[in-house]
């Protein structure tokens, strides 16, 4: 049964490339607060990903954003929409200040119709800045950031448009503890206060498990679990397909 | 610096830089003049490219054909009777509705392919000037009615016209790269892929950059007619694009006062090659031998200068040693 506060749902989706099928009719939906997607290598975790924010399209099955469908929209109108995203590695503008990297995430959304006032956008990058704590970094080029900061400032520019729904693809990786503290803290009280649905593909199961209050796991292409983590990490098959026994004691 | 001191210090080159133009016409001779205004009209149609090619990253090689398409629609409205500020803005853009026309297989094709169309593209008009003769008057070439105004001499007022359009130009073009239409295009540039997360339509700030690009040439081209006076095909053929690219890469991709810096380049060689002794030297330099001089520049300037000259002052205090300190423990 799916959970109440649904802001996200993928419904029977099947993806192919040539005669792969990579997802294979996959459902789940992603309530308020964060869901965690987890799985191993190459079980189609950040093409699922694509497939939801519209970097690729599907063959069967679809998405809804509300009870709005997405499917077969372009990348920037489901991002206008109200779907944020990042990616495994920060793709930030180099040449650009972090200032203007956030500002970035609201670029496309005031768009040409100038639905979004520029004094708010201008509010809303200075109230990230402080949150995430870049401030001190707000005048200096993107190139020139650490990779920790990268990640940080690319989070903030997915959350600057204020979407209901953010799709965060391995925001831990490649950080250290101290690191993933900085930006998760943070993130927790942004989504607590906007009320913000996140749909978090990671790796680090003690984060993902401290973080979401579901799990959804593929394994190649299946979805092969869904449910609170204590749960669904004490699922054998859970554990075959991915987490060894080690692991397993977290949940 | 105190900001007062900053801008009055700005505000003092600003007059003193409006003194100098509006003065030059006074002091300076003739061919020398010809010369400034002839690198005004460059640096406007490279400030095209550098939106196109330096923030946006899309290779476009019509500019030379949509320059011309500026000078001979101009000359032609202005002609028929047209004032030559309608006739100018009216050209220019019908040159930015063809530039996006230009930018349309960006869509699909990228790099070589790309460059590949547009080049296409660029031929198909410099074709146009010589086939379409009740237009373009064809190999035979249409005079230019001069523009006047009472007091000033034709070419006193080319070259106001020239600088008063550059400022303008870079004014605009400076917030605009500040704006958020600037950010945009420079996301396409560095971050294609992701710029539909952002809600960002690449393909319309693609095209967005082809029309502001192909509107500059064409409204440099309206200015050149007013220069050169008589207008043939082969002045908008290969041999502009590759001074144009040397402009671009000489001067700096990215930056806009590499329009100028480039634009400087391209007629001081120009103007060396034709020099009485450089021609008596090596002969194969004159004429056609200039493309090959130019070719050759663009080479060099790619491979060991790929910013352009307007990035050296920055790598050069890179480069200066900082003077050695002293930590407390030592």
């Amino acid at each position: 049964m799916p959970p109440a506060d649904v802001r996200l749902t993928v419904e029977d989706l099947v993806v192919g490339f040539g005669g792969n099928t990579v997802l294979q009719g996959v459902s789940f939906s992603v309530a308020r607060g964060f869901t965690g997607l987890i799985g191993p290598n190459g079980a189609g975790k950040t093409t699922l990903l694509n497939a939801i924010s519209g970097y690729v399209s599907p063959t069967r099955g679809r998405v809804l954003l509300g009870d709005r469908p997405l499917t077969s929209l372009r990348p920037h109108r489901i991002a206008r929409r109200g779907l944020g995203r990042t990616f495994q590695t920060p793709r930030l503008v180099p040449e650009l200040t972090v200032w203007e990297n956030v500002m970035l995430g609201l670029d496309g959304h005031i768009g040409w119709d100038r639905k979004r006032s520029h004094v708010v956008s201008l509010a809303r990058v200075e109230e990230l800045l402080r949150q995430l704590d870049l401030n001190d970094w707000r005048d200096r080029p993107a190139a020139s950031l650490p990779f920790s900061s990268q990640k940080v400032v690319e989070v903030a520019r997915a959350l600057a448009a204020d979407p209901l729904v953010v799709l965060l693809d391995e925001p831990a990786a490649g950080l250290g503890p101290a690191e993933v503290e900085r930006l998760i803290e943070p993130l927790k009280r942004r989504v607590e206060e906007r009320g913000l649905a996140v749909l978090i593909v990671e790796h680090d199961i003690e984060l993902v498990t401290r973080l979401c209050s579901r799990i959804v796991v593929l394994d190649f292409g299946q979805l092969i679990a869904d449910g609170a983590p204590a749960e669904v990490l004490r699922l054998p098959h859970v554990v075959n397909a991915y987490l060894g026994a080690g692991v397993a004691a977290v949940g | 610096m105190n900001p007062a001191v900053r801008y009055g210090a700005i505000g003092f080159g600003v007059l003193a830089l409006g003194a100098g133009v509006f003065f030059a016409p006074a002091y300076l001779n003739a061919y020398l003049m010809y010369l400034l205004t002839w690198i005004a009209i460059y640096a406007i149609a490279g400030t095209g490219l550098t939106v196109l090619m330096g923030w946006t990253g899309q290779i476009a090689l019509a500019h030379a054909g949509l320059f011309g398409v500026g000078a001979y629609a101009t000359a032609y409205l202005a002609g028929h009777g047209w004032p030559w500020p309608l006739a100018a803005l009216t050209s220019s853009t019908a040159s930015a509705g063809l530039g996006a026309l230009v930018g349309l297989p960006a869509a699909r094709l990228r790099g070589f392919y790309l460059a590949i169309a547009t080049l296409a593209f660029g031929e198909l008009l410099h074709q146009a000037f010589v086939q379409l003769t009740p237009l373009s008057r064809g190999p035979q070439g249409m005079a230019v009615v001069p523009i006047q105004l009472d007091g000033i001499d034709t070419p006193s007022l080319v070259w106001y016209l020239a600088m008063v359009i550059l400022a303008a130009v870079m004014v605009t073009l400076t917030a605009l790269g500040r704006s958020r239409i600037g950010r945009c295009l420079k996301a396409v540039r560095d971050i294609e892929p992701a710029t539909g997360s952002l809600g960002i339509s690449a393909m319309r700030y693609k095209l967005l950059a082809f029309a502001i690009s192909a509107f500059l040439a064409g409204l440099a081209g309206a200015v050149f007619g007013q220069l050169i006076t008589f207008l043939t095909p082969d002045l908008f053929d290969l041999p502009l694009l590759v001074i144009f690219l040397v402009q671009l890469f000489v001067g700096g991709v990215n930056r806009l006062s590499g329009a100028l810096i480039g634009a400087i380049f391209v007629i001081a060689v120009r103007e060396l090659l034709q020099s009485h002794v450089v021609s008596s030297l090596v002969p194969a330099l004159v004429g056609s031998g200039q493309t090959l001089a130019f070719g050759l520049t663009l080479i060099l300037v790619v491979r060991y200068l790929p910013s352009g000259l307007a990035s050296l002052p920055a790598r050069l205090r890179s480069r200066r040693p900082r003077p050695a300190t002293l930590s407390p423990m030592e």
